[in-house]
């Protein structure tokens, strides 16, 4: 039944990282659920916990991304389920929104995920980290900071050109 | 998801799968959480005879002494009712995948496979249907119907519904009348369709059932070809062995297209349809659910609905009704296997189910698979009744229901 | 409460990650996870130690504080749910503000879910070097203290909302004990003996019912509902409607001469606690010890309540009591209660969902609850058990596992049946001399002296058939005399049995009650697939919901038998208790605040709150959060376009900080 991505990080072989942003109330103990049941499942998610998926901010995924995650999960409780009453759905219309934003901006659907997943599902979390590991390393890195450094060079080498141009402008006159 | 009553589920197992992997399947692993409770033996309409239930079988597979049970011909006497399926507890699919893979490996070893099987099986290989008939009469029928049947090949346009005869619907007297009795009624509802005519052949699923899975896929790759060179939308089939194959086995043989069955199909158009049945019939009408369309396709309501469209139809239930319902003995083979089952002392269960539906006092049991126009009808000269009875499938009842304007 | 916070003080952290024996050590190279942390800026200890939550392990981040001058603390080791409490405790201990502290979870979301140790321990890094770059951002809070309301709502008035009631108010707490049907008592008010004892049901319950209808510290309100939840611990405001019974509960005695004297001569209608074996009036008292005691209307089949012409024979009767009011309307009832306790049992499976097993059309095939109906010398035949056409049974089946152990319908074991059914069997027996078949599964009788009972019955001659009954179905051979013939398989002997019988008794399973999850979603409580609430944790907090100062107790968690149900109820008593009788509780300061110089005053936060929790001051032109109400999930925070909502031990720093921890690359050896 174990399923864990055997692909290596440090020695060449690439293997995505994900972080994941799960509410308090039903996924992360959904998670501790999975750990308490012995469940394996692929090392590459980060979990970092908030009170509630209304909690994730927008910026928290793009800062996540730009900061050189390949993936964002996040997890929260069943549609009516909400330990707030309705942080879940605020989560969704703002994760809606981000997501068509992202797919305009280039980067794939399947690396920015929403899931509902009740403190008793433990089995879940197992199967969506999986699903989202293989469909991730089939994607292949999302590498921004490494785009940023091109970027940065790419403005560096115009600037250069610039400067390089006024001279010979200033040498000619 | 398993198995329920209300939503059978569709994938079966994985090309290739056999009785050596299976435990490391997913149906396998089911396998390893039976509790041996024993629902399929009860349930089994021929448990009483077999050597080895298919609570054994999978006690002795887990045993790896699964060789033991293939010396047996417990294997034969099942007739792929779906009764053990449907029922069991851990939602194995015992009929589905598990069953047949054994049956396979039965007939393999067996010293001598019953003449009136193999005789079947190789007329199938050789002239595309069990019967032995020409493939070039196929579309003979067609010249009985009143109604116009159009054939892919001569109309060259694509249709809406191809509708896959099958063989006995095709060959035989009281299956022809069933077919005849579709065309009219598609005719009627203005259903845009046509046949395969003499390119059709067996879909396989009995072949496929007894897992002879070379036969099967002979004809798989055959009827493949076929169904690519024309353009429709839907494929219906008044057949149900070859619409449980359609569904359940040909995908795994890249098959997409939509698959109906004539019930249910019908029953689509109730509405467009009982306006049109004006002749009253004034029967009462006991209804058989089909192996195929009932337990593993769900459709329990369709039939009756149907049925109730016609006028002074009325419906009694028999004992055994709906999930609960006996096969007719037809399946997995049993339709070739009537005389080795009757060496073997074993009550045939056309005549079982042919008692209840006289215990019901109707005057029509009503079907929707051409194997059981047969069996019943037979069953009935054997069976004593004082009321009479007949056998009609419900295309048949509705085609006499029906006046065209 | 120590700790005044240190400003502008260098950051210093103490890293401690646990072994948790060998949970955590086995798959994490601790050692080298502590060794990576010690070279992170700001970290001044780093250590790995074998029980981080024992008293030695906690002494240790109290003496480091103390050494090293330490001020902030980062414990790696089990889930936060677990042990958070216990590192912020140690943290306050050695003199820091217990929110100086950042747990990481590398038990429960790391070492049991991975297997390869590179893997794992690299992960461990990273979650602990977020965790070390948070806390360096963590700001001093204050925990919140609230006063607490000191009385307890328990929902549902069965076995186990009766004990938890009579033992809150025997240690004079005040209790509103809320029942949906016109009496208390639940299921085991039906039951007729109980297993393994056999002591009838009515005889331990009744006191206890009793008990509850007269203790001074009990309100109790039967036909009625819980109909909207507000509020937080220590102070729950509940609205309860309780349903019109068109009798005057202050006025009526119970004596039972409006029923008598009711326009309907013999009792006509459907009797629920009968389950329909019986017949009642449009007036009546469910049973003979029905607590309250106090006739019902039932305004569906009452003629004066449906026309308004009825000759109004029950008023007469009830005179000068005047107990009867027909314009009786329904009424809200608004508390304030501190805890609540969750008690809202089961439903028995519904036999027709097995086609195959006839329950619904063959007569004689009856669920276990009914059997306990006839079997019942206060039930609809007066203890005779007999068929439906009134004959004595001369042999029976008792079929186990009905709507249990079943993937079509309820996978679970529903943990009584087996029992129940041997004391069925028992009882029909010594009733009716009749032969009993109990076909079962497995036959499972854990528990002190469950496995005797067993034994018992089998030495008074109980068939027992291995197998799972297949078919019921009328006897062929037999017309219509309403025999039924089981069918089913004898593992053991490996042989099909057609056993005919004059009677099936179907073991039903216990469910949830589908009416019990509007309780569910008002209270806020999470449940499995299967929809049983779900505890705490299973064995540590078994009666707790992830809901402070909401607890659940009975089968409503699970299925269970009369004693684990009681010692639950008990449980949950206690745990109310500790609540309550503190005067007040601490609250998490995960609260939100707006920082009015940035707040631009768009209002786009005030309609997200879910507990209106954020005003607009009109003067300032500015939101403002009320602190109290605000309950910390963060929903305004995400929204506000400005940045200019915080929300304590969330802040987006901190938030950032973390991911950044988690995704910097790193150098291993």
């Amino acid at each position: 039944m174990e399923n864990e991505n055997k692909n290596k990080s440090g020695n060449g072989n690439w293997s995505p990282r994900i972080v994941a942003f799960f509410c308090n109330w039903c996924t992360y103990t959904a998670a501790d659920l999975a750990g308490v049941s012995r469940m394996k499942y692929a090392p590459n998610t980060r979990i970092i916990r908030l009170m509630c998926s209304g909690r994730v901010d927008p910026q928290f995924i793009l800062e996540a991304l730009a900061r050189g995650a390949d993936g964002v999960l996040i997890g929260g409780c069943h549609p009516g389920d909400c330990h707030y009453v309705e942080g879940n759905y605020k989560c969704l219309r703002r994760f809606r929104m981000l997501k068509r934003m992202l797919v305009d901006m280039g980067i794939e659907d399947k690396r920015v995920r929403l899931e509902w997943i009740s403190a008793a599902e433990g089995e879940k979390v197992k199967r969506v980290v999986n699903e989202m590991v293989a469909e991730i390393q089939e994607l292949g890195p999302l590498g921004i900071p490494k785009k940023f450094e091109e970027w940065d060079k790419e403005i560096e080498d115009l600037k250069h050109e610039i400067e390089n141009k006024e001279k010979e402008e200033v040498a000619k006159q | 998801m398993i198995s329920t009553v209300e939503h059978p589920e569709l994938t079966v197992c994985k090309l290739g799968t056999n009785l050596d992997n299976l435990l490391e399947q997913p149906e396998g692993q089911r396998i390893l959480s039976c509790i041996q409770c024993g629902t399929c033996a009860g349930t089994c309409p021929y448990g009483d005879y077999m050597e080895y239930s298919p609570r054994k079988i999978i006690a002795m597979l887990r045993r790896g002494m699964i060789d033991e049970v293939l010396q047996s011909d417990s294997m034969l006497k099942c007739v792929a009712c779906y009764s053990c399926m449907i029922k069991c507890p851990r939602g194995i699919k015992l009929s589905d995948v598990l069953l047949p893979l054994v049956k396979e490996q039965t007939l393999i070893r067996a010293k001598e496979m019953p003449a009136e099987l193999q005789h079947s099986l190789q007329n199938t290989l050789r002239y595309g249907n069990p019967m032995g008939e020409s493939s070039r009469k196929r579309a003979a029928w067609t010249a009985k119907s009143k109604a116009p049947v159009p054939i892919m090949s001569e109309i060259k346009r694509p249709v809406d519904v191809l509708w896959f005869v099958e063989c006995y619907t095709s060959f035989y007297n009281r299956g022809q009348d069933n077919s005849c009795a579709v065309a009219r009624l598609f005719n009627a509802l203005g259903i845009d369709f046509a046949i395969l005519g003499n390119e059709e052949k067996c879909a396989g699923d009995c072949g496929q059932l007894t897992w002879e899975s070379g036969l099967f896929e002979t004809l798989t790759d055959y009827n493949m070809v076929i169904f690519k060179k024309y353009k429709f939308n839907k494929i219906v089939t008044g057949d149900p062995h070859a619409f449980n194959a359609f569904r359940i086995r040909y995908p795994m043989y890249g098959f997409d297209y939509e698959v109906w069955h004539t019930t249910p199909f019908l029953a689509e158009y109730v509405d467009k349809l009982k306006p049109k049945l004006k002749k009253p019939l004034n029967l009462t009408v006991t209804y058989h659910d089909s192996c195929c369309i009932g337990r593993r396709a769900g459709f329990y309501d369709e039939g009756r609905t149907l049925l109730k469209a016609i006028p002074g139809v009325k419906i009694v239930e028999m004992v055994h009704n709906r999930m609960n319902s006996i096969c007719c003995g037809g399946g997995g083979g049993g339709m070739w296997l009537d005389t080795y089952f009757k060496q073997k002392d074993m009550e045939r269960l056309s005549e079982r189910r042919v008692k209840e539906a006289i215990a019901t006092g109707a005057d029509v049991l009503a079907v929707s698979c051409p194997y059981e126009i047969y069996r019943f009808e037979d069953a009935l000269k054997t069976i004593p009744h004082e009321k009479p009875m007949v056998v009609r499938d419900v295309v048949e009842l509705l085609a006499e229901s029906l006046v065209e304007e | 409460m120590p700790t005044t916070p240190i400003k502008n003080e260098p950051v210093k952290i103490g890293y401690y990650i646990c072994h948790c024996g060998t949970n955590i050590a086995s798959v994490i190279d601790v050692d080298a996870v502590a060794k990576y942390i010690s070279k992170l800026p700001n970290v001044v200890v780093s250590r790995n130690y074998k029980y981080m939550c024992s008293d030695p392990g906690q002494k240790l981040i109290e003496d480091d504080i103390a050494k090293y001058q330490l001020n902030r603390i980062v414990v790696a080791a089990c889930s936060p749910l677990l042990h958070e409490t216990t590192f912020r405790n140690a943290t306050r201990k050695g003199g820091l503000n217990p929110f100086y502290f950042q747990m990481v979870n590398v038990r429960e979301h790391n070492a049991w879910v991975h297997s390869d140790r590179e893997q794992a321990t690299r992960k461990a890094i990273e979650l602990s070097r977020a965790a070390v770059e948070r806390v360096s951002l963590h700001k001093p809070l204050e925990i919140r203290k609230l006063p607490i309301n000191p009385n307890v709502l328990i929902v549902g008035g069965g076995i186990a909302g009766i004990h938890a009631a009579l033992v809150l108010a025997n240690a004079g707490k005040h209790v509103y004990l809320v029942e949906r049907e016109p009496t208390i008592g639940g299921h085991m008010a039906k039951f007729d003996k109980t297993f393994p004892t056999l002591d009838c049901a009515a005889c331990v319950l009744t006191p206890k019912m009793a008990a509850v209808g007269k203790h001074p510290n009990i309100t109790l309100w039967t036909y009625s509902d819980v109909v909207k939840v507000d509020g937080y611990v220590g102070n729950y405001k509940v609205t309860v409607r309780r349903r019109p019974r068109y009798v005057i509960e202050e006025l009526c005695t119970g004596c039972l001469e409006c029923i008598d004297a009711c326009i309907y001569k013999e009792p006509k209608f459907s009797d629920e606690f009968n389950l329909g074996l019986g017949k009642r009036k449009p007036v009546y008292i469910p049973f003979a010890q029905a607590i309250p005691s106090i006739a019902t209307i039932d305004a569906n089949t009452c003629i004066e309540l449906k026309t308004g012409k009825c000759k109004k024979t029950c008023v007469d009767a009830c005179g000068d009591r005047k107990a009867i009011d027909f314009k009786q309307k329904e009424e809200l009832k608004e508390i304030t209660v501190g805890a609540v306790i969750i008690t809202t049992g089961f439903k028995t499976f519904d036999a027709r969902r097995i086609l195959y097993y006839g329950y619904g059309v063959y007569p004689n095939v009856i669920t276990s609850l009914e059997a306990e109906r006839l079997l019942n010398a206060a039930g609809p035949t007066s203890g005779e058990f007999l068929t439906r056409d009134g004959r004595k049974p001369k042999q029976i089946a008792i079929i186990h596992c009905v709507g249990s152990r079943d993937e079509n319908t309820n996978k679970w074991c529903s943990r009584v049946c087996c029992l129940y059914s041997l004391k069925l069997a028992h009882l029909i027996h010594e009733r009716t001399e009749a032969e009993v078949f109990n076909f079962y599964i497995d036959m499972r009788t854990p528990g002190k002296s469950m496995e005797e009972f067993y034994n018992r019955v089998a030495e008074e001659g109980v068939n027992f058939v291995r197998g799972r009954v297949a078919d019921i179905y009328p006897d062929p051979s037999d017309g219509s005399t309403g025999h039924l013939v089981v069918q089913a398989e004898d593992t053991l002997l490996g042989k099909i049995l057609k056993v005919p019988v004059d009677m099936v008794v179907l073991s039903v399973g216990l469910e949830p009650d589908p009416a019990s999850e509007n309780i569910r979603k008002m209270f806020n409580l999470s449940c499995g697939s299967e929809g049983w609430f779900l505890e705490r944790h299973p064995k540590l907090a078994p009666v707790s919901s992830f809901n402070e100062g909401i607890f659940i107790a009975g089968c409503c968690q699970g299925p269970k038998d009369i004693p684990d149900t009681v010692a639950q109820a008990g449980a949950a008593a206690a745990e109310a208790f500790s609540i309550i009788d503190l005067g007040n509780i601490e609250i998490e300061p995960n609260t939100a605040y707006i920082i009015e110089s940035e707040c631009s005053g768009c209002k786009s936060c005030i309609p997200l709150c879910p507990y209106s929790a954020i005003s607009f001051d009109t003067e300032k032109h500015k939101s403002v959060i009320n602190e109290a109400l605000c309950k910390g999930c963060g929903t305004c925070v995400a929204a506000c376009p400005s940045g200019s909502i915080v929300q304590n031990l969330f802040e987006d720093e901190e938030i950032i900080s973390e991911i950044n921890g988690l995704l910097e690359p790193i150098e291993v050896k």
